[in-house]
């Protein structure tokens, strides 16, 4: 009896863990499993599965060729350089911002209210209007350069060497607003006290913001940053909508995946593409995950 | 030898918001002084402290410290050290740079060698020593609050205030504290005002009590005057574990009865008004010898002591008796009050006392 109890008992654990398993399996270990597979061919998109031809490694060879023409190093470092730069400028306007938004006057709201709008809208459908205000001949920007004096308007979307600044722009003015809300609760969180205690002590303005502002916001800083470094990495939007895919100076992974995929139909080199991304993803987030379990210990030490 | 106070203050006022936090407050601190200001939550005391050393901006009245108007001063200028509630160390120093960080500050110009030198004594005080490389986010809540403490000696301010500066320690931590703390600053012979809600700190630490409630002094005076001749019910319950007995009563001949008839007393000397209300510490009340019987309803052992809860008439009586008592709940007891320990308030203190 006692073992028909537990076999009943094994049987009930497996019921209730079949459906997510197999969700697991078709919708996530399948198509990975069979993507590395894909890595290892010359698949295309028209071919069916029996064609597929064993190249070997030659994809992740083409990928890392040491080459000055390599477009996926390219498109890697043209990422990184987004990521870097957006983040950073993003995090240190944003903590400007709520630094000089923390005391109170009035019409704080409002004010906070207009600087938060930009986060609220669609990525995709922003990136539209900004690819109108860029317009080189009757974008809103360069009419505005004209009329107060510009005699040549910057091609904002033709020059070579403008392109990614282009992007990058919209990207900080899509996302500073959030690095300004994380920095506002994070410095709302210091209690008064600290600082009362540290004017009494006739602590310098500098020594205040360096030894009590910077360190008790610094958490949640680094979670902000890390949050939108892995959305950055997925740029698609913005570049989508200024110069399309398949152009060298704004590449970035997501618009080579896709070019390579779904333009030229190399399903076995994309997925070998897409594997190194995966690596990469899997990196980032494991610093996050890391750093999220130190801060738990911090909390477990106090 | 009538010298000038080393503070003064004089018909101190605050408003937040048509709420009085102080209403009319006039005290002053001898030199050599530990004032403990004592209140229920709410009374202002908070309010005083931060009005002291310029956090806090008084609607009117005036502080002045040894002649000297303090009004126009910034916090820093003041030269007081405030210990808070909370623990207001700089997260990411070690304890060292906490305690230098005072010495270091503008206006100081200190030998690096003097500083390690006043760190060091203070470490010595108050047992920190050990801790000294320790940075700061990593010390427990008592370590926390003795490096406050010593943060803000460290640099030998003209007057000390501290603000509930044991209420978030444990209760063993608290008492060790609280007499470390008292000797500390008979050592350095700084004055100190010490807010607390907590009788027993009051009572062990002060030269002498301030009672503050609803913004308004109450009675000041020494931790036993306070204690033995407390001028209402309202100061008289704020001092004391149990709290003391109140009854409402009325004068028969030398003794002192409840309307219930209960004899609270007898052999008083003549001369109080026939009815009034009285205050009776427990460790006062005798359980032998009465005249009207009580049902014990409760016995706690305390140790050292035992304390009795018992239905007199239609009172209730708390008793402190030897702990050699053998009265159990259920017994019955005669208690009688110390005639000679009685504080008697004129009728009508009592629903003075319980107005909102």
């Amino acid at each position: 009896m006692a073992t028909g109890q537990q076999s009943s008992d094994g049987l009930m654990k497996w019921g209730l863990v079949a459906p997510a398993l197999l969700l697991l399996i078709g919708l996530n270990i399948f198509p990975l499993a069979y993507n590395i597979r894909l890595s290892f061919t010359k698949a295309t998109l028209t071919q069916a599965p029996a064609d597929h031809e064993a190249v070997g490694g030659r994809n992740y060879a083409r990928i890392f060729k040491a080459d000055e023409s390599n477009r996926y190093a390219a498109a890697l470092r043209t990422t990184a350089r987004f990521v870097l730069m957006a983040v950073s400028i993003e995090l240190l306007l944003g903590y400007l911002l709520a630094l000089s938004l923390k005391p109170r006057f009035p019409g704080k709201s409002v004010v906070l209210l207009v600087f938060l709008i930009p986060m609220m809208l669609s990525p995709a459908v922003m990136a539209l209007f900004w690819n109108l205000i860029y317009d080189e001949e009757f974008g809103v920007l360069n009419q505005a350069l004209r009329f107060v004096g510009f005699a040549s308007v910057p091609g904002w979307k033709t020059d070579t060497a403008v392109k990614f600044y282009t992007i990058l722009m919209i990207d900080v003015w899509m996302w500073t607003p959030f690095m300004m809300l994380i920095s506002m609760a994070a410095l709302n969180a210091i209690p008064d006290y600290i600082y009362e205690a540290a004017e009494i002590d006739r602590a310098r303005r500098w020594t205040v913001f360096r030894r009590i502002t910077l360190p008790m916001s610094a958490p949640l800083l680094i979670l902000a940053a890390l949050l939108r470094t892995t959305d950055a990495l997925k740029q698609f939007d913005y570049v989508m909508a200024i110069t399309g895919p398949n152009d060298p100076a704004t590449e970035t992974l997501s618009t080579l995946m896709y070019q390579v995929m779904f333009r030229n139909f190399k399903v076995g080199l994309g997925s070998a593409y897409a594997i190194v991304v995966l690596v990469i993803v899997i990196a980032v987030a494991t610093l996050f995950i890391r750093y999220l379990d130190r801060l738990r210990e911090q909390e477990h030490a106090l | 030898m009538t010298s000038q106070p080393f503070l003064e203050i004089c018909n101190l006022c605050k408003t937040f918001g048509g709420i009085k936090a102080l209403d009319d407050v006039s005290f002053s601190v001898a030199e050599d002084e530990l004032l403990v200001v004592l209140g229920p939550t709410g009374a202002g005391k908070t309010t005083l402290l931060r009005a002291l050393v310029g956090l806090e901006q008084p609607d009117s009245g005036s502080i002045t410290r040894r002649g000297e108007d303090l009004a126009r001063m910034s916090p820093a200028e003041r030269d007081m050290s405030l210990v808070f509630q909370n623990f207001s160390l700089y997260p990411d120093w070690s304890v060292r740079k906490n305690l230098e960080f005072p010495l270091r500050a503008p206006g100081r110009r200190e030998s690096s060698a003097d500083i390690r030198e006043r760190v060091s004594t203070v470490c010595g005080m108050l047992k920190i020593t050990h801790l000294l490389e320790r940075k700061a986010n990593r010390l427990s809540g008592g370590e926390m609050q003795r490096v406050t403490i010593g943060r803000a000696i460290v640099r030998r301010p003209q007057l000390f205030l501290m603000d509930e500066p044991l209420t978030n320690l444990d209760a063993k931590l608290r008492e060790e504290l609280r007499v470390e703390l008292a000797v500390l600053r008979r050592q350095l012979k700084t004055p100190m005002i010490y807010v607390t809600h907590d009788q027993a700190e009051a009572l062990s630490m002060a030269d002498r009590i301030l009672v503050l409630a609803e913004g308004r002094i109450l009675q000041t005076g020494s931790p036993r005057e306070i204690y033995e001749q407390p001028i209402s019910p309202v100061v008289a319950r704020q001092l004391g574990q149990p709290a003391i007995n109140i009854f409402q009563a009325h004068h028969d001949h030398r003794s002192l009865l409840t309307a219930d008839g209960t004899v609270i007393a007898t052999g008083l000397s003549k001369g109080a008004a026939p009815t009034c209300v009285v205050g009776i510490r427990p460790e006062n009340i005798a359980i032998r010898g009465g005249a009207t019987p009580a049902t014990v309803e409760v016995v706690e052992d305390m140790g050292a002591s035992k304390i009795i809860l018992a239905r007199w008439g239609d009172q209730h009586l708390h008793a402190i008796v030897g702990k050699d008592c053998t009265v159990r709940s259920g017994d019955q007891i005669f208690p009688i009050a110390d005639s000679t320990r009685i504080v008697i308030w004129e009728e009508g203190a009592l629903a003075r006392a319980s107005r909102p």
